[in-house]
């Protein structure tokens, strides 16, 4: 009898093109098996954004509706427009640019927005607002205005949207893009408490070292290599061919 | 820069301050509705409208520099659009209403300035659902609110890149060209933005359907 791992995201032979005729994604083949932390690196343009997008179900703009033609499954379901609803109530995306998640005029608002899309009783959401703030250290700030807060500050209210959800899995777009030192170990420290499962699109190399256990490594659409970080990320053949340099600490 | 300092949340300071959402509200319609169907030549009656006006914002505490700051942007407006009276009315009577039109005007200019430095944003917006006011027109509302801080701080960075490479030799002419350019450049950006916001609200799970926690909970 074989043990088989539950999956949270499974990518089968993914392929997508933009508008512009740009193949962004060549056939990608991945198993995320529930709790991994994954990390996807690459170059700029190398199509991790992209990549990230579809386990939200956000690409293609028009999901199929056949599971024939199903290419990502979260998991086991594939990522139907049907299912959509679903699938995003246990993927939580966090964008690369906080400013384009937080939309509301109080940041208490912002983190209620996805509890109350789902509907939740009023009390319920209230709770996970209040939980969700505290989890990043951001409970004095919920009658704020986003405008007035720091990216690091931001991007933990971001992150707190996300956790009042109480997604399973998580996706994150450079998550450490312009953070200064203090900002980025508070996120580390709260990814860290995260139990669920975890992927990262970055450039932070030694991010990459602190969190995750596995490495994806993308470029020009298609998966160059993969395996476990320290071995990725120390092999200076395969950081070399695709744009990215051995971490210091891996030296 | 957008009133941040006064339309954001912040302790009660003056007796305006502590009055209740939506009586602010109240006061700010009945004296805009008032400065319109005050009749014209009652002079007055317009002047004691504006004084009472000028008696809120005091008690509000609003510095003259930050009145005159906002008036300045205003008045040559009102001035412009108030010389086009006489221009399509002959005789006395089109000065009277100039002058008139220049008093409601600044008369409800300066009630909705009393309102944005006596009331915080999201305490309007909830003020506005317990009125019943259309859902998505106080979802735009705080959308405009949002937003305009960010698309100021795109302004500020476009302008500063143009201040660093322009080396203060661009002549006058030429500024408004590039400013022309930089507006059509703020408006792209501004679509490529509400195009990534609406995928974060996606991603959130939305559907349509507009709904708030209330602020004051």
């Amino acid at each position: 009898m074989t043990n088989v791992e539950p999956t949270a995201i499974e990518l089968r032979q993914l392929s997508f093109q933009y508008p512009n005729g740009r193949l962004a994604l060549d056939a990608i083949t991945c198993l995320v098996p529930v709790g991994e932390r994954l990390a996807i690196v690459g170059p700029s343009g190398a199509g991790k954004s992209t990549l990230l997008m579809h386990m939200n179900g956000l690409l293609p703009a028009a999901p199929t509706n056949t599971d024939a033609e199903v290419q990502v499954f979260v998991q086991g379901q594939g990522v139907t427009r049907t299912r959509l609803r679903d699938i995003r109530r246990e993927v939580g995306f966090l964008f690369q640019d906080p400013d384009d998640q937080l939309f509301c005029p109080t940041v208490r608002e912002d983190v209620a927005f996805g509890p109350l899309n789902l509907g939740l009783e009023r009390a319920e959401v209230i709770a996970r607002v209040e939980r969700g703030l505290a989890a990043v250290g951001m409970a004095d700030c919920s009658t704020r205005n986003p405008a007035e807060l720091s990216t690091g500050e931001r991007k933990r209210v971001c992150l707190a949207g996300l956790l009042a959800c109480q997604p399973s899995i998580l996706v994150l777009d450079e998550p450490t893009s312009n953070l200064d030192p203090r900002a980025r170990r508070q996120l580390l420290a709260i990814l860290r408490e995260f139990p669920g499962t975890l992927i990262v699109a970055t450039h932070d190399l030694d991010f990459v070292i602190d969190l995750c256990s596995r490495v994806l490594v993308l470029e020009s659409g298609k998966v160059q290599a993969d395996g476990p970080t320290q071995r990725i990320l120390s092999d200076p053949l395969i950081m070399d061919r695709h744009g990215l340099e051995v971490p210091w600490r891996l030296r | 820069m957008p009133a941040r300092d006064a339309w954001t949340e912040s302790e009660p300071r003056t007796i305006c301050d502590l009055m209740p959402a939506g009586l602010k509200i109240l006061l700010t319609l009945t004296t805009i509705v008032a400065a319109g169907l005050i009749p014209l030549e009652h002079w007055p009656a317009q002047g004691l409208l504006l004084a009472i006006v000028f008696a809120g914002l005091s008690l509000a505490g609003v510095t003259m520099r930050y009145l005159l700051r906002r008036l300045g942007l205003f008045l040559p407006l009102l001035l412009v659009f108030g010389l086009s009276v006489p221009a399509v009315q002959s005789g006395d009577a089109a000065w009277s209403w100039t002058i008139s039109l220049w008093l409601r005007c600044t008369v409800s200019f300066l009630a909705g300035l009393w309102l944005i430095h006596v009331l915080p944003f999201p305490k309007l917006l909830t003020a506005l659902r317990r009125w019943k006011c259309p859902l998505v027109l106080i979802a735009m509302l705080g959308f405009m609110y949002r937003y305009t801080f960010i698309l100021w701080e795109e302004l500020r960075r476009l302008r500063n890149a143009r201040a660093a490479r322009d080396f203060g030799r661009v002549p006058r002419w030429r500024s408004w060209t590039s400013n022309a350019q930089m507006i059509g450049l703020l408006l792209v950006r501004a679509l490529e933005r509400a195009e990534r916001t609406h995928q974060a609200m996606l991603a959130r799970g939305w559907d349509g359907s507009v709904r708030f926690l209330d602020a004051d909970d």
